[in-house]
């Protein structure tokens, strides 16, 4: 039986997180609104009106090309392509066609079996969204709000070779659009959309047979899981001793299958012309520069970082680097603490992050600075709170804002190392207990444990259980 | 002199350009595409350098007389119930238009 | 001189002297309307009478309660010594492209004859800021494709006024008409090829396409968004400036509008021409046509009077001190019609892509369960043969196989016919001018219905006035005469980039240096 490879290419369109739509000033973000009340005449195409660019999504691209490994153009175009459907008003799309704002690149992606799939960018583009269309019965219901969102569109080349690879691609890129604050990058609610081009082959081939286009997938499960079938479908096909045919396919995610959309034999004729109602768009090196001033370390540099700097194992610095807040965070506590970065790591990994699931919130918007959290490590390693009060400071200080130590003073929460109060306390426990008394001095040692349990219950936690183990063994061995 | 848009082209065009004509019409605007086109045709003994500059505008733009990009900053349009107006169909705040038959897979 | 055959700024001083209040201007202008304009231009006018023969049917529609209610809103201000705008008081007509907010803007087209624009465009915003009035829009071509107005979907189409037999020329035709009928001292008209020149000159006032960028598109129902231009039409140079004035300058809301301050157009319109240089260039005293027949290109010299009327204008302007340069190459000038059939269609046939009766303007009555068939029939109901013409030039000219041979071919052409106008005004060149001087038109004012339906030949009379669109350069075309046949005659003023100013001073010059020939005392029919 032939053994064959999946060849996967795919195409995402990227909405960008810029407050306006691109070129008129609606707000980009209409998830809540009503239908066709963010809308302007520009954006709905009535006659007469001209697009303005919005600066903001230049710039989101210009960071998004960078990021990419992209060369960016200093000047770019933008063109018209050309169709009729109701949900496009001006009846064709404002986008750029060959000279865009960036050629090439590629982004390098880690998968989980350890070794880089290099996908490289074929496509890198800036356009406007077309609105909504909804299915009702025999008719077709518009929605405009979402018309004239900013979107870059990027293509890469088919260099994935599984379904996961390419759900890998999408998380990476997420983590990406995030991590630059380009786009929120929420597939369900279509800030990232993906297509997803899909061929098979022989092993061994380097050929391109006819691909298939998968559309309307909206999660990243649904990606791996449209193109799964899919590979499938073809497979059997060619099995079959069929041809795979040119069609576009829709995912039902409902009924957890493909249909057919329309035949792709005659590939549309977009006509593509420059743009007559805006200027070329020219970028100057002083604004390239500005734009990517503050160009951050990337989540994959980073990572590595992490593990080569503060020597943490490669999970945790793949869960600290997924956020750009957390990583943040972490560095930041790690910085304000002269121990070891692993017991930040461990504060981040087990309780920051719970907390931060359960509010919703992100690692910058916490009480819970950084430096607090560094100051409550500090006190730990120094004796002066156990670790059950550390981390019940965490809590404490996230929701009264308040510095780790003053509430330790506040609560009296600091452990007791004066050696007569748990003295005191110990002699006590020692007269209370004659039998456990008999028995260690009979040989069993191993009750002191037990003895310095209830001289830290006695005195509830709060003293330094070394020294109590110490004065207890005084006491015992008298 | 051979016609340049022959009927099938000329179709073509006409399902390209989402229209429908009478023969009245078809042959009207059949025969005056093809005049253009002669007229059109001279444009090819005209010598192009080939470093010859390709602008969208007549006009040249500076750097200081283009104008500048638009702010990100929200102004929301104050009517858009007179956009919607304007259309010919609408319910509950939706434009509504027929829809186009679907084709299913297998 | 009733008060409406006043040029505008006469107007202003009157209302500033209060020798005149807005609201006589304003009834002034409507009671010559009511004679000489004849039944509004309608979708369903029935038969054409012997009355609709022998007046101009400039407009589509009056606004006179509002433009009454407007006069005397001004007039309180006036009386009150309130501060009013520049233009207070000034009637002005626009060509039915440009959208004003609850009115009715419909491109002269069955498509949009039920669309009102909920914004208004930036130069109708302008004018208004400044207190003219807005007597109603005017008639033309629909969407602005022809030169004659007699494809409007509204009908009677405007008439020439000197003639009612003629056209008006187009595609502003209304505007001229309008302006040359004594309705409205000013007008706004779009210009793309020669679109307020042509019109201008046909019949007898003056018409400003201004540089590409020097006015605002924004509001302006598109043609070729490469080369459109609006621009004032106005009876004399000095209201051309003042009108161009208020409207010229950048605007936030279109993005080819330049960045370039508006010099101050009325102080040196009077500076004369003294050592200004000015071309004639003998490729702007011929024509290329082509036989519909053969399709051959001819060649034959422009109408008669028409190259003498230019002569003399130079004299004219040589007595007054300018220097006239002669035999002025402009080699590619032929080539402007043929780029502009490309060019211009490939952006026509994209910009009527939204009319689909979605979401404004006709929808097909037939209900119908398949979107394509709404668009088809939708498309084929409301668009006339003209919009239809240049949808399918357009499609085919940029189809991915073709475009290169004649778009990107085209768009070359352009480029070095912007070389022709670059070399003879470069400042160091062999010619260093500051205009050329050329006809506006080859003929004057044809008859109504004699080239109507043949596309190209009534393209070609756009052939001296489409290579400034190409070049984005600024005309000015103004009278020059009267021809045998009693006709106006424009004569054309071509500058380099953003030379408005220029232009001004020395149509105001030409004006100045003729206000004393025999010709400027004849008046339109309709007004005899
Ligand atoms: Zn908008």
């Amino acid at each position: 039986m032939t053994e064959y490879e999946v060849v996967i290419g795919l195409e995402t369109h990227i909405q960008l997180n810029t407050k306006t739509k691109i070129f008129c000033a609606c707000k980009a973000d209409s998830w809540d609104d009503e239908p066709n009340t963010n809308i302007c005449p520009v954006c709905t195409g009535l006659p007469g009106v001209l697009p303005v660019l919005n600066k903001a999504v230049v710039e989101k691209g210009v960071l998004l090309a960078k990021a990419m490994h992209s060369d960016i153009r200093m000047r770019s175009f933008f063109d018209r392509k050309n169709y009729f459907y109701p949900d496009l008003p001006k009846g064709y799309q404002i986008s750029q066609y060959d000279l865009s704002l960036a050629s090439g690149g590629y982004l390098d992606i880690p998968m989980p079996e350890g070794y880089t799939r290099r996908v490289t960018i074929h496509k890198l583009h800036m356009e406007e969204d077309a609105g909504k269309t909804k299915n009702a019965g025999n008719l077709r219901l518009i929605d405009f709000n979402r018309c004239g969102v900013p979107l870059v569109e990027m293509v890469t080349g088919p260099d994935l070779r599984s379904a996961n690879e390419a759900a890998q691609y999408l998380i990476r890129l997420r983590q990406l659009l995030r991590w630059l604050d380009i786009s929120e990058a929420d597939m369900e609610k279509g800030h990232l959309r993906c297509d997803a081009n899909v061929s098979i082959r022989p092993k061994g081939s380097h050929q391109l047979f006819t691909k298939t286009e998968i559309k309307n997938v909206n999660s990243i499960d649904n990606v791996k899981n449209a193109i799964e079938h899919e590979v499938e479908r073809q497979i059997r096909e060619v099995e079959a001793g069929n041809r795979v045919q040119a069609w576009t396919l829709d995912w039902d995610e409902e009924k957890n299958e493909l249909r057919k959309m329309r035949s792709k034999e005659t590939e549309a004729d977009y006509r593509y012309f420059r743009e007559p109602d805006l200027l070329p768009l020219d970028l100057t090196q002083a604004w390239l520069d500005e734009i990517l001033a503050d160009f951050p370390e990337l989540p994959l540099e980073r990572k590595a970082r992490f593990i080569s700097e503060y020597k943490l194992p490669e999970y945790d610095a793949d869960i600290l680097t997924g956020e750009r807040n957390l990583s943040d965070y972490f560095e930041s506590a790690v910085q304000h603490y002269a121990g070891d970065p692993k017991k930040v790591s461990n504060y981040l990994m087990n309780d920051i992050l719970r907390m931060l699931n359960e509010s919703g919130k992100t690692a910058n918007q916490l009480q819970l600075t950084p430096t607090f959290l560094a100051e409550i490590l500090t006190m730990v390693d120094a004796g002066q709170i156990n670790t059950s009060t550390g981390k019940g400071l965490l809590e404490k200080v996230e929701t009264s804002a308040k510095s780790p130590r003053k509430i330790v003073e506040e609560e009296g929460l600091g452990l007791v190392s004066d050696d007569s109060a748990i003295r005191a306390v110990a002699e006590k426990i020692v007269a209370a207990n004659p039998k456990e008394v008999e028995t260690f001095r009979a040989g069993k040692e191993s009750l002191i444990g037990w003895f310095t349990g209830q001289v830290m219950r006695e005195m509830r936690g709060k003293a330094d259980p070394k020294m109590a183990t110490k004065i207890l063994m005084e006491l015992l061995k008298k | 002199m051979s016609e340049e848009i022959t009927p099938e082209i000329f179709n073509h065009l006409v399902t390209l350009a989402a229209l429908e004509l009478d023969d009245k019409q078809a042959a009207y605007l059949r025969r005056e595409l093809n005049q253009q086109l002669k007229a059109i045709h001279e444009l090819e003994s005209i010598p192009l350098d080939v470093d010859l500059k390709i602008t969208t505008h007549g006009v040249s733009y500076s750097l200081t007389t283009s104008p500048v990009l638009r702010e990100d900053t929200w102004l929301p349009h104050p009517n858009p119930g007179e956009i919607l107006a304007q259309a010919p169909q609408v319910d509950e705040q939706y434009i509504i238009v027929p829809d186009i038959p679907h084709e299913k897979l297998d | 001189m009733e008060l409406c055959d006043r040029s505008a700024h006469e107007l202003l001083d009157l209302l500033r002297s209060k020798q005149v209040s807005a609201e006589e201007v304003v009834q002034s202008s409507l009671q010559r309307i009511a004679v000489v304009d004849g039944r509004p231009g309608s979708l369903e006018s029935g038969e054409e009478t012997d009355q609709d023969r022998r007046t101009v049917h400039a407009f589509i529609s009056v606004a006179a309660e509002q433009a009454l209610d407007q006069a005397k809103a001004i007039d309180q201000q006036l009386a009150k010594g309130e501060q009013v705008g520049p233009l207070a008081g000034i009637p002005f007509s626009a060509k039915d492209v440009f959208c004003v907010k609850d009115t009715y803007t419909t491109a002269a087209s069955k498509i949009l004859a039920n669309f009102k624009a909920p914004y208004t465009s930036t130069a109708v915003e302008r004018l208004q800021k400044q207190g003219a009035i807005m007597l109603g829009k005017v008639n033309m071509d629909e969407f602005t494709y022809g030169s004659s107005n007699e494809s409007t979907a509204f009908q009677p189409c405007p008439r020439n006024p000197w003639d009612t037999s003629r056209v008006p020329g187009g595609s502003s035709g209304g505007s001229t008409s309008s302006v040359a009928a004594g309705e409205v001292p000013f007008s706004l008209g779009t210009d793309t090829a020669g679109s307020i020149r042509q019109p201008a000159a046909f019949c007898g006032v003056v018409g400003v396409k201004p540089t590409y960028g020097r006015v605002s598109r924004y509001g302006i129902i598109a043609f070729a968004s490469s080369l459109d231009c609006p621009g004032p039409v106005t009876r004399d140079v000095t209201d051309a400036a003042l009108m161009l004035q208020a409207i010229a300058g950048a605007d936030p809301r279109d993005s080819t509008a330049a960045n370039v301050p508006v010099p101050d157009y009325l102080a040196t319109l009077e500076q004369g021409v003294k050592g200004k240089r000015i071309g004639l260039s003998p490729d702007y005293f011929q024509i290329s046509y082509m036989d519909a027949e053969s399709g051959e290109i001819h060649q034959k010299p422009v109408q008669e009077d028409i190259s003498a009327a230019v002569y003399h204008a130079a004299e004219v302007l040589q007595r007054m001190g300018a220097e006239i340069i002669e035999d002025v190459p402009m080699p590619n000038t032929r080539y402007g019609i043929p780029a502009f059939f490309v060019i211009s269609r490939v952006e026509a046939a994209s910009n009527l892509h939204r009319y689909d009766g979605v979401k404004y303007g006709y929808r097909t009555p037939s209900a119908e369960d398949d979107l394509r068939v709404m668009y088809r029939k939708t498309r084929n109901e409301a668009f006339g043969l003209q919009p239809k013409l240049r949808i399918l030039m357009g499609m085919y000219v940029s189809a991915a196989q073709y475009s290169e041979q004649y778009y990107n071919r085209a768009l070359k052409v352009r480029a070095l016919l912007r070389r022709d106008f670059d070399q003879i005004f470069d400042k160091q060149g062999k010619y260093q001018l500051d205009a050329l001087l050329t006809p506006t038109t080859p003929t004057t004012a044809f008859p109504i219905g004699a080239i109507y339906g043949d596309s190209v030949l009534m393209q070609y009379s756009d052939q001296f006035t489409v290579t400034a669109n190409h070049a984005g350069i600024p005309g000015l075309s103004l009278p020059g005469g009267i021809a045998a046949d009693g006709l106006p005659i424009g004569v054309q003023l071509l500058g380099p980039d953003f030379s408005e100013h220029t232009l001004f001073s020395i149509g105001r010059a030409l004006e100045i240096g003729t206000q004393d020939e025999v010709w400027r005392l004849q008046k339109p029919a309709v007004l005899r």
